[in-house]
C-alpha cells in the first residue's frame, strides 16, 4: 500500500471514528477505495479491522501519540505511516475522548422537564381554595425506554428545590 | 346521631369557609340552647384553620414531592475511556403517592435522576422561567 493510498485510507478511518453512527458511508467510502486501489474488499475489511482495534485500545489506556507510533510499528507498520497515523490520532483525540465520554453509563438519566401552575379552585372539601400549585413532569431515560414522572410542588417547595440546583450548579462549575 | 350532626356542621363550616361567630351561629335552629351554641361556635372557630390546612393536604393531587437530596460526583473512567474528570449530578426525590389514594399508609417511592451539567443548565433556565411567571402573576 502506497504512502497516499495509507492516508486516504486513514481519512476514511478517522472519519468514521469519529462520527461512528455513519455506518453506511464508511462502508461505501471503503469498497471505493478497494476498487479504486484494486484491493479486494475481504481482505481490506479485515485489515481495516485489525487498525481500527488500535485507536479503541489507546483510548482505553489513555495512551500518547508516541505510544501508538510504537505501537504500529511494533505490528510491522513502516515508520513514515506509523508516524502519520500516530498524527492523526493526536489531532483527533479530543473528539474521540469526547465521544467516549458521551457514551459513558447514565443512571436514570434527565432527558426533558415541562411543568404547569395554577390555582387550586375548590374541592370537595373545601368551597374556595385559591392555593397555587406547580406540577412538573420529567422525562426520564431508564435503560432504554423513557419514562415519564409527574411531580407536584408547593411554592415553598419550589424555591427551595430552586434553591438547591443553583447550589449543584455552582458545585459543578467549581469542578469543571 | 349526634356525632353524624357534628360532623355534617363541621363539614359544612369547613366547606363554605365561614370564619364569622355570627354566620356559624346562624347556622343553628331557631331554639338551640343558647350556651351549648355558643360553646360549641367557639370550639368550632378554635379548629377551623387547623381543619382547612388539613383538607387543603389531603386533596386529591398528582404525586407529590416529600423530600429532595442530591449529590455531585466525579467520572474518573469508564470502560471506553481510561481517564476523565466529569462532574455530574445525582438527585433523589421522595415522591408521595396520591394521598387520598393510599389512606393511611402513603407510599413514598425514591427516584435517583441523574443529570450532566448541561441538563442542569437548561433545568435552572426553565425553573428561572418558573419564577418569573410566577412573579408576574403574584404582581397582578
Amino acid at each position: 500500500v502506497s504512502s497516499q493510498q495509507f492516508s486516504a485510507l486513514t481519512e476514511v478511518l478517522f472519519r468514521f471514528l469519529t462520527e461512528p453512527k455513519e455506518v453506511e458511508r464508511f462502508l461505501t467510502q471503503l469498497s471505493d477505495f478497494a476498487t479504486m486501489n484494486k484491493i479486494s474488499l475481504g481482505p481490506l475489511k479485515n485489515i481495516v479491522k485489525s487498525i481500527l482495534l488500535v485507536p479503541n485500545g489507546a483510548l482505553k489506556r489513555n495512551l500518547s501519540s508516541e505510544q501508538v507510533r510504537a505501537d504500529f510499528i511494533a505490528l510491522g507498520l513502516s515508520e513514515e505511516k506509523a508516524s502519520y497515523f500516530a498524527e492523526q490520532w493526536k489531532v483527533n483525540s479530543p473528539t474521540l475522548a469526547r465521544l467516549a465520554v458521551g457514551q459513558t453509563l447514565m443512571i436514570n438519566q434527565l432527558i426533558d422537564m415541562e411543568w404547569k401552575f395554577g390555582v387550586t379552585a375548590g374541592s370537595s372539601e373545601l368551597e374556595k381554595v385559591g392555593s397555587i400549585f406547580l406540577q412538573l413532569k420529567l422525562v426520564i431515560k431508564k435503560g432504554s425506554q423513557l419514562e415519564n414522572v409527574y411531580v407536584e410542588l408547593t411554592l415553598p417547595q419550589f424555591y427551595s428545590f430552586l434553591h438547591e440546583m443553583e447550589r449543584v450548579k455552582t458545585s459543578l462549575e467549581s469542578f469543571s | 346521631q349526634l356525632v353524624f350532626a357534628l360532623h355534617n356542621l363541621t363539614r359544612h363550616v369547613v366547606y363554605r369557609g365561614l370564619t364569622r361567630a355570627e354566620d356559624i351561629l346562624c347556622l343553628f335552629p331557631e331554639n338551640f340552647h343558647q350556651n351549648l351554641k355558643n360553646l360549641l361556635t367557639k370550639i368550632i372557630l378554635e379548629n377551623i384553620s387547623a381543619w382547612r390546612n388539613e383538607a387543603q393536604a389531603s386533596q386529591i393531587s398528582l404525586p407529590r414531592l416529600v423530600d429532595m437530596d442530591w449529590r455531585v460526583d466525579i467520572k474518573t473512567s469508564s470502560d471506553s475511556i481510561a481517564r476523565m474528570a466529569v462532574p455530574t449530578c445525582l438527585l433523589q426525590l421522595k415522591i408521595q403517592e396520591d394521598a387520598a389514594l393510599c389512606g393511611n399508609n402513603p407510599v413514598v417511592s425514591a427516584l435517583t435522576v441523574e443529570l450532566s451539567k448541561e441538563t442542569l443548565d437548561t433545568m435552572l433556565e426553565g425553573l428561572g422561567r418558573i419564577r418569573d411567571q410566577l412573579s408576574a402573576v403574584a404582581n397582578k
